[in-house]
């Protein structure tokens, strides 16, 4: 609860201070640049989820354990969410800088590509009848998923001509502000938090939703039966 | 622009405002549900 409770004052003084103590960037329209603080770690936190959801994938194949699944389950919904929220943040930043919302530069297609790929990871799911095998199917599409991950987000939008800004606004190239980068971090740091909670959340769900299952219910009665004998 | 970035700035902790309050209900909900579901098996 105390994790949770600074979270919010942690995301609130971030929110704060993107605004009103970090400087805007040089070389941006206006006040633009300031997009960094939230489409940034929002892309950093749709990467993390679906690297996630491959190990998750993974364990469920080695072990066959539910609650793998569940996470796999879990990690790829919330960087599906993220990888919207990044998509929407990075239109408004492109109507603002480049004059249209939508210009098919390759950092957008391949965000198109990454939306499209775990968007068939669901329709998969949701096709699969048979339990075991959606779980199955999932793991295994999921990890071949996530091997296009480091290609779309990192190496095709770097060796193609890109509007995307790579050097003023990389924390990794020397030169950026001191005042930004102490934001952009702690704006990182409170996405990740959020993205734990929001996790959590959706994992005691699964596992609520996972115990009104017919199937979970007669492995229930059958230990119990056991137990008595 | 000033007061524009006050504005988006507003519309920002409006929006995380209303996210964390529903987050913190929705951790209440699961949590009765998860206390109940627990009792039955019982």
């Amino acid at each position: 609860m105390i994790a949770k409770v600074l979270l919010t004052i942690w995301m609130t003084v971030i929110i704060v201070a993107a605004f009103l103590y970090a400087d805007a960037a040089v070389g941006f329209p206006g006040e633009t640049s300031r997009i960094l603080f939230f489409h940034v770690p929002q892309a950093w936190v749709a990467t993390l989820s679906f690297l996630l959801s491959m190990i998750a994938s993974c364990v469920y194949l080695a072990r066959r354990n539910l609650k793998a699944d569940y996470l796999a389950l879990s990690a790829a919904e919330l960087g599906l969410l993220f990888c919207l929220l990044a998509t929407a943040s990075g239109s408004i930043f492109a109507k603002a800088a480049w004059g249209s919302f939508w210009n098919w530069d390759p950092r957008q297609t391949s965000i198109v590509i990454l939306l499209m790929i775990y968007g068939a990871y669901f329709a998969l799911r949701s096709a699969v009848g048979d339990p075991e095998k959606r779980r199955v199917f999932a793991a295994v599409y999921s990890i071949l998923a996530f091997v296009t991950v480091p290609f779309l987000v990192f190496v095709v939008p770097r060796i193609t001509a890109s509007l995307h800004p790579e050097d003023t606004m990389n924390p990794a190239k020397p030169g950026m502000d001191p005042k930004t980068l102490k934001v952009f971090l702690g704006s990182l740091l409170a996405y990740t938090g959020l993205f734990i909670w929001i996790l959590r959340l959706r994992l005691r769900l699964l596992n609520l939703e996972g115990m009104q299952e017919p199937e979970f219910v007669v492995t229930e009665k059958m230990d119990l039966e056991g137990e008595k004998q | 622009m000033k007061e524009g970035l006050n504005f988006v700035l507003g519309v920002n902790l409006i929006i995380w405002s209303g996210l964390a309050f529903y987050l913190f209900i929705l951790d209440r909900k699961i949590k009765k549900l998860e206390e109940t579901s627990t009792a039955r098996r019982k």
